[in-house]
């Protein structure tokens, strides 16, 4: 990073008016001094002094301002949170920095009230989603119950209402966790989970998808324990199998999900790898970007390019890697990266 | 029949539930008060509890406590609240499962199944007999006198559950969602092809045709 300086040619130009008036009053004393007819010495060590008094005048104002005004520049270039400059700085001397510095501090005041505004709506924002969400989960829950209610009277309406009733129940997820992860509040809570297990929650949530769809899922045996949040897990792994169905290739004799997991030293991979139509070498580096669709997602037409977004948000909250690999009509494989801590290799040992 | 107690301030989500229950062979009790609902709770002397979380006035977790102060009966927790902290909290103050709205009924009845069977002191009787057959299932093995025949692992979750449900229709979607919620996520033709593999075990031990397909309904053990 370029060291900030305070450039004391621009700074001298500024004083013009100063050091012209020091230079007029000089030549003044010179000339009154020669009309009194004075000795040469005495006019020459009168101006010396005089001159070597204006530019201490100056050079001492300059490196004072130059401290602290060097010191604000380069702690704000420094800062990543540049609100918070003045806390770095020390305590202003002159009158003139404490005017400044006043003025800064009021400014931020007023910032971060008006920023505090905006945090409290949306916090409320989220709470109320929460909230609402959870409601309509109930008439969901009660019509799910309805439909297999009625099923010894007409098995193939209540399939077709429960299909719909689970599409409801995923959208519900989304808004769900898209307000979780534009909001980051440590609403999560990271534990030490069975892998097994929430891959378990998520194939079993999505039996009648993947039943329907005629897509066969392997789910090899996993006996890592990873650090995570359980039911975030559950959505990102369940928005990955949703794509994985989503975008199978009805030209495959057998469309196919695999689901392994990989023990390294330093970290446990999950790797979700599907045979279906597979992602574009151009559409591949943007598929985790907020809406954007690509051309699957514009060929199936019901793409909101949000799914993979909140996944990776998700995945950078908890401190998880994500990646995707994928070759066009062969294969999409997503790589998820669990670190290990230190904490676990102590309690293997 | 054991005696389901339903915790739920929704209406409709109670009728629904109480239906199902009902269906499945099971006596329900519903709770509509929801003061002392802990004191309730333990004088109905149940089998098991399904407690949502979000009660009126109360939370679910705070009865679950207080219940445990007093009662160790089963208690599924039900809630349309997907978080980690209330699960954690609800299995620490003694829940048996934790179930989130809302729920594949199928695997409800599942998990209510298998809460019950766990808590049931009479059926420790490791001898499990179909007629004159004896089922070994540590051993994965049907043995009818000196016969035996040794059985997948798939082939004795399908036995166990239409040997469990005996003379009664058992739907597909119920074998499906059982062999899936114990980790064996077959399709359609490999569950046709392994009860057929079953039925020609059934065959060697002399019981011919005792599967009964029901078109449309599902598999009957006779």
């Amino acid at each position: 990073m370029d060291e900030k300086k305070m450039n004391f040619g621009r700074y001298t130009l500024d004083k013009s008016v100063e050091i012209f008036q020091a230079i007029v009053i000089t030549g003044c004393i010179y000339i009154f001094l020669k009309a009194y007819d004075s000795d040469v010495k005495l006019i020459l060590t009168v101006l010396l002094l005089k001159s070597l008094g204006d530019c201490f005048l100056i050079f001492s104002r300059y490196f004072k301002e130059k401290v602290f005004f060097e010191e604000l520049l380069n702690n704000l270039s420094a800062l990543d949170k540049k609100y918070l400059v003045l806390e770095t700085i020390r305590n202003p001397q002159s009158y003139e920095e404490q005017l400044v510095y006043d003025a800064m501090y009021e400014i931020n005041k007023s910032m971060c009230e008006e920023v505090k505004t905006y945090d409290m709506k949306l916090k409320e924002f989220k709470e109320f989603v929460e909230m609402w969400v959870h409601e309509v989960k109930i008439p969901v829950a009660s019509m799910t119950l309805m439909g297999e209610n009625l099923t010894s009277d007409d098995l193939e309406f209540s399939q077709k209402i429960n299909k719909q009733l689970r599409k409801i129940d995923h959208y519900l997820e989304q808004i769900l966790y898209y307000t979780r992860s534009e909001y980051k509040e440590k609403d999560y809570l990271i534990k030490e989970f069975n892998l097994q297990k929430i891959i378990k929650n998520v194939v079993i949530n999505n039996k009648d998808d993947l039943l329907e769809n005629k897509v066969d899922i392997e789910v090899y045996p996993m006996v890592e324990e990873v650090f995570t949040d359980s039911k975030w897990m559950e959505f990102i792994v369940n928005q990955i199998i949703n794509n994985a169905i989503k975008y199978k290739d009805e030209n495959k004799k057998q469309q196919k999900i695999k689901i392994s997991s990989l023990d390294t030293p330093d970290s446990v991979k999950l790797l979700i790898e599907d045979n279906g139509i597979g992602i574009s070498k151009n559409d591949l580096p943007r598929v985790f970007e907020k809406t954007f669709t690509g051309a699957n997602g514009r060929e199936k037409a019901k793409s909101t390019g949000i799914g993979l977004y909140i996944v990776k948000e998700l995945c950078q909250s908890l401190g998880h890697k994500i990646e995707i690999e994928s070759e066009l009509l062969k294969y999409t494989r997503v790589t998820i990266t669990f670190g290990k801590s230190i904490y676990s290799n102590i309690t293997k040992s | 029949m054991k005696k389901i107690i339903i915790v739920e301030d929704d209406i409709n989500l109670r009728k629904e539930l109480k239906q199902l229950l009902e269906t499945s062979g099971y006596e329900v009790f519903l709770i509509e008060n929801f003061k002392n609902i802990q004191e309730k709770i333990v004088q109905e002397n149940a089998d098991l509890v399904l407690l949502d979380i979000n009660l009126p006035n109360v939370n679910g977790e705070i009865v679950l406590k207080e219940l445990r102060k007093q009662s160790a009966i089963p208690v599924i927790m039900v809630t349309s609240r997907t978080s980690e902290v209330d699960e954690v909290l609800s299995l620490s103050y003694g829940a048996d499962d934790y179930v989130t709205k809302p729920y594949n009924p199928t695997l409800l009845l599942l998990r209510i199944g298998a809460v019950l069977k766990r808590y049931d002191s009479t059926a420790v009787a490791d001898e499990l007999y179909y007629k004159d057959v004896k089922v070994n299932v540590a051993k994965g093995t049907l043995q009818r006198k000196e016969q035996e025949v040794s059985l997948t692992k798939n082939e004795m979750l399908i036995f166990l559950l239409l040997l469990e449900n005996q003379n009664k229709i058992v739907s597909r979607n119920v074998i499906m969602t059982n062999l899936w919620d114990n980790d064996e996520f077959l399709n359609d033709n490999a569950l046709t092809v392994n009860i057929s593999r079953l039925r020609g075990k059934l065959k060697e031990l002399g019981y011919e045709d005792v599967i009964e397909t029901k078109k449309k309904q599902g598999y009957i053990l006779i």
